[in-house]
């Protein structure tokens, strides 16, 4: 389970990009984070990856994770899946998977396996192995940097913005995949502009305004909100 | 058509010394973005760390080169760690000072222990070898096959290996790498180890055909800076293709035209390349 309890995120002078926001993640759940651009869904994932300072409380299982290393942290057992892929698009579409396992590296039969279930949840990867991974278009792009978070086998998998950019076919694949992982057992929290599409794979959901957490509720209670209907589904 | 065989050698064992600093460079600036303006001094230590294991601990040449490469390592990792990781959030104007100053401080350093003076570095392979018309010294000839075997190993490491492929993902993405898990910081020593350590070859294996002295580097860092804008900044291959052009065109210019304007003519082929490829032989990457 993830808790996060009164985190704050301050970039120099400047008002809060996170100003105590609480949000939980429990076992097998899958979570959605909308909010508009700036509204602090990235610097919360950056925090929560260990990229980025902050001051309050997170939990994972148990466990203070709040102040360790973005290594320490993907082998607690979360990875994110980053806004703009950050993928290493001049390595091969293998390699930046094999990458993604960096942690469990001495693994080696738990790094095939998991290269066999990505390949099995995107069969388009599997033809493009070898291939660099910026020749690919984008949607095979952001299979490819799920795939890649999903190779260090985490617990917890911390999705920003997965539909950027993508046409509406590929959203709705992406989406399956994303719902095919959480039905596998392992947590999501999916940060999204698309409301509509994220509220339709997820259990719950919050909607962060200017760093705050303004408005939470299950999936189905925020698709009928007002406010979310006016600000994000466009109803 | 002799002369030209003879000129193309002369510029094979220039050209490895270059590339191996200018790999050194392209790889710290591929990684991090530091024009590490040390960099030539650090191969200058790295030839007095190897004249000093001849001439006073009398361990030999190959030792020495050794001796040189592990201290030079060590010399790199303390740098990364101590200078130039507590600049990386800094204006980039603040690192250029920083390595300046590291600059001086090393030649300093050296010419504190060793003296101002030019001084000869001696090699156990000064004899002459003629082959094919052609006359090279056996040193210049182990200049050749220690810098292809060196640039050998560092292509495996790089493109064969996980360790390496960290240091291609740092380049290509840090905040990327970060989170999978590299440990960035550990990867940008490690490229400042085997750059210093690159570099500590390059200039033992040059010594003994070149003087040494505490000064060395500036005009081997002039060159190196050249090779990887000719190459394209932060370029494996673009460092090792760009140490070759300047290394022919000094070796050639110099043969068919002047030696008097050789390095005038090795720099107005770069100059008319970067005119035609202002990005580079090559785009940023490794």
């Amino acid at each position: 389970m993830l808790e996060v309890r009164g985190l704050r995120v301050r970039y120099g002078t400047s008002s809060p990009a996170l100003d105590g926001v609480d949000l939980t993640v429990a076992p097998g759940e899958c979570v959605t984070l909308l909010g508009a651009n700036g509204s602090g869904k990235s610097s919360l994932f950056s925090a929560l990856s260990g990229l980025l300072r902050f001051d309050g409380d997170v939990r994972f299982e148990g466990d203070d994770v709040g102040k360790l290393r973005p290594a320490a942290i993907v082998a607690r057992g979360i990875a994110q899946c980053p806004e703009g892929r950050k993928l290493f698009p001049e390595l091969s579409v293998e390699k930046n998977l094999r990458l993604g396992a960096y942690v469990g590296r001495r693994d080696r039969r738990g790094t095939d396996e998991a290269l066999e279930r990505v390949c099995t949840l995107f069969p388009d990867v599997r033809d493009k192995l070898r291939a660099p991974a910026g020749a690919l278009s984008g949607g095979q792009q952001q299979m490819v940097a799920i795939g890649r978070a999903l190779m260090a086998r985490p617990k917890l998998l911390l999705l920003d913005e997965p539909s950027l950019g993508l046409a509406p076919r590929m959203v709705q694949a992406m989406l399956d995949a994303v719902a095919a992982i959480n039905r596998a057992g392992t947590m999501v929290l999916l940060a999204e502009q698309n409301a509509y599409a994220a509220l339709s794979i997820a259990h719950r959901g919050y909607v962060l305004a200017n760093g705050k957490v303004v408005l939470e509720g299950s999936a189905s209670t925020l698709q009928q909100n007002e406010l979310v209907k006016k600000a994000f589904i466009g109803a | 058509m002799h002369l030209f065989f003879q000129e193309l050698l002369n510029g094979l064992v220039v050209g490895s010394i270059y590339a191996l600093v200018a790999l050194g460079l392209a790889l710290i600036y591929g990684t991090m973005g530091v024009p590490n303006f040390a960099h030539g001094h650090l191969y200058m230590l790295g030839a007095y760390v190897a004249f000093a294991g001849v001439t006073i601990a009398h361990i030999g040449y190959w030792p020495s080169m050794l001796a040189a490469i592990v201290v030079l390592a060590l010399v790199g990792v303390l740098l990364e760690r101590l200078v130039f990781r507590p600049l990386r959030n800094a204006p980039e104007v603040n690192t250029i000072i920083a390595a300046v100053g590291v600059l001086f401080f090393l030649q300093q350093f050296a010419q504190l222990l060793f003296g101002g003076d030019y001084r000869v570095f001696p090699t156990p392979y000064d004899k002459v070898v003629h082959f094919g018309g052609l006359v090279a010294t056996q040193q210049q000839l182990i200049v050749i096959v220690a810098a292809a075997v060196l640039m050998i190993i560092l292509f495996w490491f790089l493109k064969r290996t996980l360790t390496g492929a960290t240091i291609e993902a740092v380049a290509q993405n840090r905040a990327g790498a970060a989170l999978v898990g590299i440990d960035t910081d550990r990867v940008s020593m490690m490229v400042f180890a085997i750059s210093a350590g690159l570099a500590a070859a390059a200039a033992t294996l040059i010594a003994s055909i070149n003087l040494i002295s505490p000064s060395m580097g500036f005009s081997v860092i002039l060159k190196a800076f050249a090779i990887i804008v000719l190459g394209g900044m932060g370029s494996v291959p673009g460092a090792i293709l760009g140490a070759f052009i300047l290394a022919f065109a000094e070796s050639f210019g110099g043969t068919y035209i002047s030696t008097s304007y050789q390095d005038a003519i090795a720099f107005a082929v770069l100059v008319i390349i970067l005119t035609v490829r202002p990005t580079g032989l090559f785009a940023k990457g490794t």
